[in-house]
């Protein structure tokens, strides 16, 4: 569905990513993992058609996003949503946050009538907000500030933020680096929920145990490229490449 | 007026104080003094910050996220701006409203609209340096997010000037201090000029304390100190509470 091919990407001098390609499908989990520094995050800004390859090509569903206009490409990647390592969730209620995705998606004109509504306290969005809120179990949390939310809280909602919309593709970039257990263990459930739902998930981690618990198919990244994409299990236990055997089993330390 | 003592005790100072508002009482200024040189000072600062902040937020929000050539130019031109001397300015606006100035048929020479020019040209910088700095240290993360999230550009502009929100209120009451508390240029173009019945046209309340500072009229100086001090504190209650309250909260 959402396919990146031969695709590189440098800053500067510096090249990040070269001549990568990976691919993730409908109701699917791809853990991409790597030390620190590799491109991960490069990897996912370029699936999320936030940042063009200096080569290649990023599509979706067959439409490659870099050849069509601006207007054309801002409707792709409003079918891809993503969630950072930070909750980065704006000074407003938590329904507010949550509801964002689909109010930037109506008309100004359907903006204005939906504020209206909401002066008389009904919003169109209620039953996404609570179906989303609902997956990462913090329904009760509706109606606070955002800044009232713990650190997992805050995270969980920005789950709740990309998936509100119903997006084809959830990309997370290290989303539970920064959680506790507990916390983590709420975002990687809500991670097999998306994909229940049919969303093909990108998450980008360097925790491998978390990429064995919840991915169908790990992408390996070292240095600046993929050295092997694979099912989870043959990744973990038999992998093709020397050096992700040599990653996977500790051996090489970056 | 009455002629009164220079030094006095302190409850006879501040009676002129208790009496505002009530009329009949033998007060060292004319009835209606304060209240017009308040009325004016008022006036002119407030239509002169409204203009500067129309004109201000846009060149923030542009230079806050539109990258253009000459932007490093313009920024420094803006943070000189507010260091610019007001007197400097005064007769810069003196010059352009005299007769022989470029505005000279307006006929704005000592009139409240030249006073409101220069207290734009002064309110001006600092409001846009400070929305500026309230836009551009709003996280990346927010704008991140926002633009994932579907946000066309102008989606994503709102969602920061609305993270910036206290910043730019913050920056509309530092204009307005620098307006209000503004002596050389309006007295350059506005002449503190009172009628002959001791109404206040152009006399706003610092220029009447320096004038009756001057001319030992101290206790009627401390009072449109204290006025002054007073509107001062009020507006920035105002919008802080206005801040706290915040939109969408």
């Amino acid at each position: 569905m959402l396919r990146v091919t031969g695709a590189s990407r440098s800053y500067g001098d510096e090249a990040v990513l070269r001549n990568l390609s990976l691919e993730v499908d409908t109701g699917e989990v791809v853990a991409a993992i790597g030390p620190s520094g590799v491109g991960k995050t490069t990897l996912l800004r370029l699936l999320a058609l936030s940042l063009e390859p200096d080569d290649g090509t990023v599509a979706l569903d067959g439409t490659d996003a870099w050849t069509v206009d601006a207007a054309s490409r801002r409707s792709l990647r409003r079918r891809i949503g993503m969630v950072f390592q930070e909750a980065s969730l704006f000074d407003a209620s938590v329904v507010r946050n949550v509801e964002y995705g689909l109010r930037v998606r109506r008309s100004w004109s359907e903006r204005l009538s939906d504020e209206l509504a909401g002066l008389v306290g009904q919003s169109g969005f209620d039953d996404a907000v609570h179906e989303a809120l609902d997956v990462v179990g913090l329904t009760e949390k509706v109606t606070q500030h955002a800044d009232s939310l713990s650190g997992g809280e805050a995270q969980r909602v920005s789950f709740a933020r990309a998936l509100a919309y119903e997006p084809d593709v959830l990309l997370l970039d290290e989303p539970t680096s920064d959680l506790d257990p507990r916390n983590t263990a709420v975002i990687e459930e809500a991670i097999g929920e998306a994909r229940d739902r049919g969303i093909g998930v990108v998450v980008a981690t360097h925790d491998m145990h978390q990429a064995e618990r919840v991915a169908d198919r790990v992408a390996v990244l070292l240095d600046d490229g993929i050295t092997e994409v694979a099912p989870t299990e043959v990744v973990f236990e038999n992998p093709a490449d020397e050096r992700t055997r040599k990653f996977i089993s500790g051996e090489l330390v970056y | 007026m009455p002629v009164e003592p220079v030094v006095q005790s302190v409850p006879a100072l501040f009676e002129p104080i208790a009496q505002l508002s009530p009329a009949a009482f033998d007060l060292p200024f004319r009835e209606g003094y304060v209240r017009s040189t308040i009325f004016v000072s008022l006036y002119v600062s407030v239509i002169a910050v409204t203009l500067s902040t129309l004109v201000s937020i846009p060149i923030a929000i542009l230079m806050g996220f539109i990258e253009f050539p000459g932007k490093r130019f313009v920024k420094s031109v803006i943070n000189t701006g507010m260091g610019f001397p007001s007197v400097v300015v005064g007769l810069l606006v003196l010059f352009a409203v005299s007769n022989q100035g470029p505005l000279g048929s307006l006929n704005l020479i000592f009139t409240r609209e030249a006073m409101i020019m220069s207290q734009f040209v002064l309110a001006t910088p600092p409001i846009t340096a400070i929305s500026l700095a309230a836009i551009t240290g709003v996280d990346d993360g927010v704008r991140d997010a926002a633009r994932v999230l579907g946000g066309t550009r102008i989606a994503v502009a709102l969602v920061v000037l609305k993270e910036a929100r206290y910043g730019i209120a913050t920056a509309v009451l530092a204009g307005f201090g620098r307006a209000i508390s503004e002596v050389g240029s309006v007295l350059i173009v506005g002449g503190n000029i009172t009628s002959a019945a001791g109404i206040s046209k152009t006399r706003t309340l610092t220029t009447a304390i320096q004038l009756e500072a001057r001319q030992g009229q101290y206790e009627t100086a401390m009072v449109l100190g204290a006025v002054l001090v007073a509107l001062v504190l009020t507006v920035n209650a105002v919008v802080i509470r206005l801040g706290d309250s915040g939109v969408g909260r």
